[in-house]
């Protein structure tokens, strides 16, 4: 053992194994709690606009971060938005290898701050940025109020 | 100056708003896991001690004798250099007559508590341990003392492998 050895395997040796409890409910905000009730309740997707400094913001902010008004306008945002960046995921959320690899997209909207970060709904080999695509929006019964009420964006 | 503010912007949430779904939310549980090692020193400590026997490590930069082993000597400022057996007999350093257990419970039957600093390792190298089959009043600093061993089935690579301290018997060490 010198200086620069260092036990990089803790199960070589003598060791103890255990998980932490580190569970958290986060919840949404002001804002995102308009965004979320009208995406679960009317299946609509809202960015919050100042008018002052003509901004709108997806996801919704409640100040603008122009001039720290607070913002009380919501808009739908256009009915079909464009591929900024895509990502292939070949790895699932726990690191687990996936079947079939999977796109990702940042989506953003004409005229609005921001975007959405989501699955894009092509084959792996299909996703490209400028793709125009728009919400595949879940039934009204399956939608609880989370990110996930949106199954992800199709070619529009 | 935050006495002056006598109502704050925002939403007050209890827990039963949380679980009754009162507002939207995103809950999750990390899978979070750990590994921790006692390292290389500790852990050969430990093994050996559920083989019943005490190990130190030298240090021939100071001539001592460390226990417990530790891979690096503080004085040096060097690796150390060997194992080596030492004997389960010592004597005591310091001790407390507690009347609170492990948890902290007040007990009326004292538990004696303390250090043994062990024969084989250099001056006031040992352990904290129990002390037993002796009296509070029997219980001094330099007693002679010797490790009672739990039978090897019993042993789990812990401190507690080694059940207390008793006094050295006559003709022992």
């Amino acid at each position: 053992m010198t200086f620069l050895e260092r036990t990089t395997d803790p199960r070589r040796l003598r060791h103890w194994e255990g998980t932490l409890e580190a569970d958290y409910i986060y919840t949404s905000g002001l804002a995102g709690e308009r965004f979320f009730t009208a995406l679960r309740d009317d299946g609509r997707i809202l960015a919050s606009r100042c008018d002052a400094c003509d901004l709108a913001y997806l996801p919704p902010r409640l100040f603008c971060e122009r001039c720290f008004a607070e913002l009380a306008a919501y808009d739908d945002v256009p009915a079909t938005g464009r591929v900024e960046a895509v990502t292939v995921a070949h790895a699932d959320r726990s690191g687990r290898p996936l079947p079939e690899p999977e796109a990702w997209a940042l989506v953003s909207f004409r005229g609005i701050h921001g975007g959405l970060l989501h699955r894009l709904l092509v084959p792996a080999g299909k996703a490209r940025a400028g793709l125009a695509v728009r919400p595949r929006i879940r039934p009204r019964a399956m939608r609880t109020g989370t990110i996930a009420d949106i199954e992800g964006f199709e070619p529009a | 100056m935050t006495a002056r503010i006598k109502r704050w912007p925002g939403v007050e949430l209890g827990a039963a708003d949380l679980y009754e779904g009162k507002v939207t939310q995103t809950r999750f549980r990390p899978d979070a896991k750990y590994a921790w090692s006692a390292g290389e020193a500790m852990s050969r400590f430990l093994e050996e001690l559920q083989r019943g026997r005490f190990i130190a490590r030298t240090c021939t930069g100071c001539d001592r004798i460390l226990f417990p082993p530790r891979m690096f000597c503080e004085a040096c400022f060097r690796p150390t250099d060997e194992w080596r057996y030492i004997q389960d007999t010592g004597t005591i350093e310091t001790f407390s007559i507690s009347y609170l257990d492990r948890d902290a419970k007040r007990i009326t039957d004292p538990i004696l508590v303390g250090v043994v600093s062990l024969d084989g390792a250099s001056p006031k190298m040992g352990l904290m341990h129990y002390f037993a089959e002796m009296t509070k009043e029997e219980i001094r600093i330099g007693m002679r003392v010797k490790a009672v061993w739990r039978p090897p089935e019993e042993r789990r690579g812990s401190v507690l492998d080694v059940r207390y301290f008793r006094p050295l018997r006559e003709g022992e060490g």
